[in-house]
């Protein structure tokens, strides 16, 4: 029963042969043509690892995806090469008919491969528990507060003062670009999270963290950013579907030192109370005399990120007004596009965040098909049709 | 053992369309599961393209932010409930029964209604394509997204989502019912329960998972449909709802889900391993109970996909994740010492069940770190996960899937597919596969976030993105010698004779293909192998 065939066969040889030669070769290839291999090395073994943390709790996170990663690697090349050997090993020879050895198991063998399973997992629990009760510790006394508001496609982050009860400033980041929140590194800043929709998530890679924004329901978790990365920009995104616009849900964070933070947070307060939220500027019957008959001045209502209506009228080579009436407590404006919605823009109105209202002057357009669409949520889009 | 053919009754598999549409033989439905499961297969594998496409590149290229939404949306939801779940059901409705030596299913019309629930299901989850717009909040269909909201979706796909769900989860409630009676009650005299196949084994906790679950999931989505259409409010926090409610009635069914939609699979690989190593399963009974162990387990961790909502008790569920480990490790070490020491003949059946078990070895490990919660802290909804899934989902159900239809395609159609095409096959959807979802783990290291249109091009997620692209065309273009395969194997394949592989179980004791009532006689029932008891006698004992 035991005649297991010792010699190796000539197309198992020839096959080492040749995955070996396709790693030399593969080895000479990538070196002609110029990759330096220790560093080609050291960025494919670093794209296994999560970013480096810029936060406490991110490293935290990071040492245990380390310790998991290790023994992952290991379980991985011992089960894989097990697997590999066990087929190449013990392939049927040809001609070879005789019926090995009918083994039906093995009580000690079965015990083993139960016990020592079990003592890794509750391992890798228990270093997962500790870690975990680490980062997602709360303290009752954060050293600074503030909250991240997100909704449809849109984040906004509103800053507590020192007694973490008051806004002392909102600050509206328009999705896919621009703006980001400030914070302080080496402050315990606990984010509360709360979503005016639907679910988003708050996630920002090099944080090794993420927390669903639910509606309803008032999450929070506590960071500090590591004095070291002061002055560095993270980005970070929306991690839950939302709808048709959740790529756009970005933004940045901008760690500061506490001085730096403190100037850019007063700057940014007494901005907003220099200039107060836009009066409704240009109300209809207002001094400036739109036409009589009021064929030129075309209203548009935006409602729950979507305008109320799906196609305008305009006059070829007349000026006309547009009355926007966003009523969302998102920012919003009336752009328009030669054709269609991503076609050459030729008019674009100021963004504003609701419940306003504002009159946009269009100048004069050549007659010929447009498309009229939000800025800030491109999905948001309508037709205008310029007749003669 | 060659099963005298009786003339009128084997000429059954010739007969019109009009049979096939009134059929109540366990062997033609499974036939009809197997066809069109694969039609949704194809269908859902466009539709990954598309995705594939897209990202393939910065930039939106080829479709809308909304489409795209649909796209991703209808590519999980097709492969999921119209692919792996039905294919699955398909292959042991034609092999149980066989395999436990009864002449069909238990209740052969309930059989008919469950299989014919399918491809209405899928019409009507198609439909949204052509009525203005598919379900688009992911396979998943978090409420409130997928309450009437207009950045959600257009038309009336959400709702054809739900009924089409609907239809399908009743279909495999009646099915599990069938399986579970058909085991229990229709097994040939001498099948104890410990002498039963594996495949039966793992049918019997996989219908449990069905029959326990599915009805908390119908629950689920009739809810969400009258949220959306009879003004309920079950799960918009607007109205009084709980948004979080949804996600842990939906996950109490749609995490049993995976070990539906793996169990199976693993029990056919352990049908084919034996086989192909001449040998027994290493651990009979070890593997039965670390199939019912996954099955218990698998009720108590539906949350940890929701470790991030920040309604958990996560230690729990952390707990109770790692513990699926030890049953699955269990497996992976049986089915490896089962080819110990083994006479290996490596056909395509056995390539693929190798394949499996690598491939799957990889989708339990990176499964881990997810059970650490910190660490799903960072990896949860990112591409780690869709690498995850797929490496469970692909290289475990999808692999297991083209090992049973090599395995038992010259049973059903009485001919051999082509050796040469199926290893054709087989290299180009390993390597297709991996170059496809190994990059995603790499990629949600990174940072990129799932369900996503576009990426900035200074993310530095490109190059893998690209890698995937090519890989996804490269199992497209797998399908081509598979196709091929069948096709000339059906109109000249080498006639398979009743027993081409020198199998275990009862299916090879009848002829290929079988008569409508399977079997003129049983041989003796005295192990869980009894051919290879006729064919070796006290050898193997």
């Amino acid at each position: 029963m035991s005649s297991s065939t010792r010699p190796r066969s000539l197309p198992g040889v020839l096959f080492a042969m040749l995955v070996i030669a396709i790693l030399v070769a593969a080895f000479l290839v990538a070196i002609a043509v110029g990759l330096n291999p220790s560093q080609t090395v050291t960025s494919v073994v670093q794209s296994f690892f999560p970013p480096v943390a810029v936060t406490n709790q991110g490293a935290e996170i990071r040492t245990l995806y380390e310790i998991v990663f290790v023994i992952a690697a290991v379980i991985f090349f011992v089960v894989e090469g097990l697997i590999l050997w066990t087929v190449l090993r013990y392939r049927r020879r040809p001609g070879d008919d005789e019926l090995p050895p009918q083994t039906h198991g093995n009580a000690l063998a079965e015990a083993l491969w139960t016990i020592i399973p079990s003592i890794i997992v509750a391992f890798l629990f228990v270093i997962s528990w500790q870690t975990l009760n680490t980062v997602d510790a709360i303290s009752a006394e954060p050293q600074m507060r503030a909250r991240a508001l997100a909704a449809q496609f849109q984040w906004q982050f509103d800053y507590y003062d020192e007694s973490g009860e008051n806004i002392v400033y909102t600050q509206l980041i328009p999705a896919g670009e621009g703006g980001g929140m400030a914070l302080p590194v080496g402050k315990n800043i606990e984010l509360v999270l709360e979503s005016r929709d639907v679910i988003h998530a708050f996630y920002v890679p090099q944080f090794l963290f993420k927390r669903d924004v639910n509606p309803g329901m008032v999450n929070q978790f506590q960071f500090t950013i590591k004095p070291e990365d002061a002055g560095k920009t993270f980005n970070g995104q929306c991690a839950e579907l939302c709808g048709s616009g959740h790529r756009l849900m970005t933004f940045e964070v901008h760690a500061m030192t506490q001085a730096d933070f403190d100037a850019w947070l007063q700057e940014h307060i007494d901005k907003a109370n220099a200039t107060p939220p836009p009066p409704p500027s240009g109300e209809p019957g207002g001094s400036g005399a739109p036409p009589p008959g009021g064929e030129r001045q075309i209203q548009i209502d935006a409602h729950n990120t979507a305008f109320d209506q799906a196609e305008l009228e305009a006059v070829a080579g007349q000026p006309f007004t547009i009355l926007f009436n966003n009523e969302d407590p998102l920012p919003h404006n009336v752009a328009i596009h030669k054709g269609s919605p991503t076609g050459e823009e030729v008019f674009q109105g100021e963004i504003v965040t609701g419940p306003t209202q504002v009159t946009y002057d269009v100048p004069a357009l050549p007659a010929g098909p447009y498309a009229f669409v939000c800025t800030v949520h491109p999905q948001m889009t309508g037709t205008l049709n310029v007749a003669e | 053992m060659a099963t005298q053919v009786l003339a009128p009754a084997a000429r059954g598999y010739r007969s019109g369309l009009y049979e096939w549409l009134t059929t109540t033989d366990h062997k033609k439905i499974g036939i009809m599961y197997l066809v069109n499961s694969f039609i949704f297969f194809f269908l859902a594998g466009i539709l990954a393209l598309g995705v594939r496409l897209e990202l393939a590149q910065p930039g939106l290229q080829f479709v809308t932010d909304l489409t795209y939404n649909e796209l991703f949306t209808m590519h999980a939801t097709a492969m999921i409930f119209l692919f792996i779940i039905p294919i699955l059901a398909g292959f042991a409705n034609y092999i149980v029964p066989l395999q436990v030596g009864a002449p069909d299913m238990a209740f052969p019309r309930i059989n008919a209604l469950s299989f014919w629930m399918l491809p209405l299901g899928g019409i009507l989850l198609f439909l949204g394509f052509f009525t203005g717009g598919t379900a688009a909040a992911g396979w998943t269909s978090y409420a409130p997204l997928s309450e009437d909201r207009p950045l959600a979706a257009v038309g009336y796909g959400q709702d054809l989502w739900i009924v089409a769900l609907v239809l399908v989860g009743t279909s495999s409630i009646l099915g599990a019912i069938n399986f579970l009676v058909t085991i229990f009650k229709m097994r040939a005299p001498g099948m104890s329960l410990f002498r039963m196949p594996i495949l039966v084994w793992t049918m019997i906790v996989t219908s449990v998972l069905v029959l326990m679950a599915t009805p908390v999931f119908t629950s689920a989505v009739i809810m969400l449909f009258i949220d959306r259409n009879y003004g309920g409010a079950f799960f918009d926090p607007a109205r009084g709802g709980n948004a979080i409610l949804y996600q842990n009635v939906f996950w109490f069914y749609s995490h049993p889900a995976v070990y539906v939609m793996v169990l199976p699979a693993m029990g056919m690989i352990s049908e084919i391993l034996p086989v192909f190593s001449k040998k027994p399963l290493f651990g009979y009974k070890a593997f039965v109970f670390a199939t019912v162990a996954i099955g218990a387990l698998g009720f108590s961790v539906w949350s940890h996909h929701m470790f991030t909502t920040g309604a958990v008790y996560l230690p729990f569920f952390s707990l109770m994740t790692f513990l699926i480990a030890i049953p699955t490790g269990v497996k992976m070490f049986n089915w490896i010492f089962t080819m110990w020491r083994g006479k290996l003949t490596f056909s395509t059946p056995l390539l693929f069940a190798v394949g499996f078990l690598s491939m799957f070895l990889i989708g339990g490990i990176n499964g881990a770190f997810s059970a650490s919660v910190p660490v799903d802290f960072a990896l949860h909804d990112t591409y780690f996960v869709v690498a995850h899934i797929h490496y469970v989902l692909f290289g475990g159900s999808v692999f297991g899937v083209m090992a049973g239809f090599y395995y038992w395609f010259p049973k059903m159609s009485g001919r051999m597919l082509s050796e040469s095409l199926g290893k054709l096959q087989f290299v180009l959807m390993f390597l297709g596969f991996n170059l496809t979802f190994f990059p995603m783990h790499q990629l949600g290291l990174a940072g990129m976030p799932r369900r996503i249109a576009d990426y900035s091009s200074a993310s530095g997620w490109q190059d893998l993105n690209i890698a995937a692209t090519v890989g996804g065309f490269l199992i497209a273009a797998s399908m081509v010698p598979f196709l091929w395969n069948i096709f000339i194997s059906l109109r000249s394949g080498k006639p398979a004779g009743d027993d081409p592989w020198e199998g275990n179980t009862l299916e090879w004791a009848t002829s290929s293909p079988p008569p409508p009532y399977n079997f003129d006689r049983l041989p003796e029932i005295r192990s869980e192998r009894p051919l290879f008891d006729a064919r070796y006698g006290r050898i193997g004992h």
